[in-house]
């Protein structure tokens, strides 16, 4: 099969984790809490789909967060797909059937994407001491909040999978 | 000798077959799936704020008869004062007038005020956007000038078929003319990053050595007709302290900004009637 139905329906899921992220992010513009919670959305299909699946489904996703937050188009893209080919490669080690294995990566990926945010456009600012009591305030509500959301994003994928009938463990390891 | 297993490359070939081919695609096709993007989004938020108004409106329909006579009073109240304030406008709009062409002063640009509802606010460390609900369907153009009751809110940044972006006062790329209250010299108003604690603020630069800002006496800061954006007179905020800025010849200070502004519901966007056309006003 050329895409895996698994593809469209995780991309489906990290559509709705943004969107439901950034309706918080806007009920809460008025109090110093903002949630970037983007470390989830890579982690599923680099550890679950064929090459072919994975790939479509990462630029789709990225795409669609380039379209939506206020950065050049390609930035999320461009970094979703480096971090999802890094643990593409080394995919075997990972036990994705738990929770454990992807929950530690989202948190990796989620920082490091903040970092390079951080880097990439706020790099005017490093002495400026409000910038970096927003963006810690930032980093502490997101992973704090990544510790719930990321077994129920999880455990909501493998549940679409079993109500569409799909194979809900990973592709036969250790590659393609 | 084992066998070399290429296979495990195929995601990094591919991630560089991917770079190579993105950093040759031409801009134009970049815009275009950017703004499909985009718009595939936008019905989403449309529909969430549609979703808000109902229950605002289901809301209001539980209130008590009593409770919506006494709003309907206060209402009629506050027209009435609007109908007063509104008549007394216009006699001194033509009393402007008459000025002006006593004077001979060259014309003032005019604005359509359309009144939109906030559908999102994205304010990070790293960026500070609205989202309004209305687009190019209500002739909404780029740069036009986002006000409210408190005055500025900033600049319409990105118009899509029903949403636009704004990008507010509070953003650090948002920069714009401006002057103290009752003082003509202009001076630069800019953005700063917020800490997200406390009450928004600006930046003012280049003002002038001899005006004194204290809490006790605060200087108003409102917008200059020099930007072509705004209209000249409405609130940016206060200014309570100024200190010599980085050059000595000028002052610098924080500008106290509008809390409300963190949490607008609804902005009016300024339509130019008589938009500036470069080719024609050019000599």
């Amino acid at each position: 099969m050329f895409l895996d139905p698994r593809a469209l329906i995780m991309f489906g899921a990290n559509a709705l984790l943004l969107y439901l992220a950034q309706l918080v992010n806007s009920a809460t513009a008025a109090w110093p809490l903002y949630f970037f919670i983007l470390g989830p959305m890579i982690v599923l299909p680099a550890l679950y789909l064929r090459h072919q699946s994975y790939f479509i489904c990462t630029l789709l996703t990225g795409l669609w967060v380039d379209a939506s937050l206020h950065v050049p188009l390609g930035f999320f893209t461009v970094l979703f797909l480096s971090v999802g080919a890094a643990i593409f490669s080394v995919r075997i080690r990972f036990r994705a059937e738990h929770n454990y294995h992807p929950i530690l990566l989202a948190h990796g990926i989620n920082l490091f994407l903040l970092i390079v945010l951080t880097v990439a456009t706020g790099h005017e600012y490093f002495t400026v001491a409000s910038f970096w009591i927003q963006v810690l305030a930032t980093v502490l509500c997101s992973h704090l909040a990544l510790l719930f959301i990321a077994p129920w994003f999880y455990n909501l994928e493998r549940q679409l999978f079993e109500i569409c009938h799909l194979e809900t463990e990973p592709e036969d390891l250790p590659l393609l | 000798m084992a066998k070399l297993r290429l296979d495990k490359y195929k995601p990094v070939v591919a991630l560089g077959v991917f770079l190579v081919a993105w950093w040759l695609v031409p801009i134009g096709v970049k815009a275009f799936l950017k703004a499909s993007f985009s718009e595939f989004q936008a019905p989403a938020w449309v529909a969430s704020s549609y979703l808000d108004d109902l229950e605002g409106f289901w809301a209001r329909r539980m209130h008590s008869k009593r409770e919506l006579e006494l709003a309907g009073q206060e209402i009629a109240r506050a027209k009435s004062y609007y109908q007063f304030n509104a008549q007394r406008a216009e006699t001194l709009q033509a009393e402007i007038r008459r000025l002006e062409a006593i004077l001979d002063l060259p014309s003032r640009r005019e604005y359509r005020y359309e009144v939109a509802r906030v559908i999102r606010r994205d304010l990070s460390a790293w960026w500070q956007y609205l989202v309004l609900r209305k687009g190019r369907d209500y002739d909404i153009p780029e740069g036009a000038a986002v006000v409210f009751s408190g005055g500025v809110v900033g600049r319409v940044v990105e118009v899509n078929a029903f949403t636009s972006r704004v990008e507010l006062i509070t953003s650090p790329d948002f920069r714009m003319a401006a002057q103290f209250e009752g003082d003509p010299r202009p001076v630069v108003y800019q953005g700063v990053p917020q800490s997200g604690f406390g009450d928004p603020v600006g930046r003012v630069s280049d003002a002038p050595q001899d005006l004194v800002a204290n809490s006790n006496n605060p200087l108003k800061l409102v917008s200059t007709h020099l930007g072509g954006t705004f209209p000249p007179g409405l609130a940016i905020g206060e200014v309570v302290w100024l200190e010599p800025g980085s050059t000595g010849i000028f002052q610098a200070g924080a500008v106290a900004l509008d809390a409300d502004l963190l949490s607008l519901h609804e902005v009016a966007v300024l339509i130019p009637l008589n938009p500036i056309e470069i080719e024609s006003d050019v000599p």
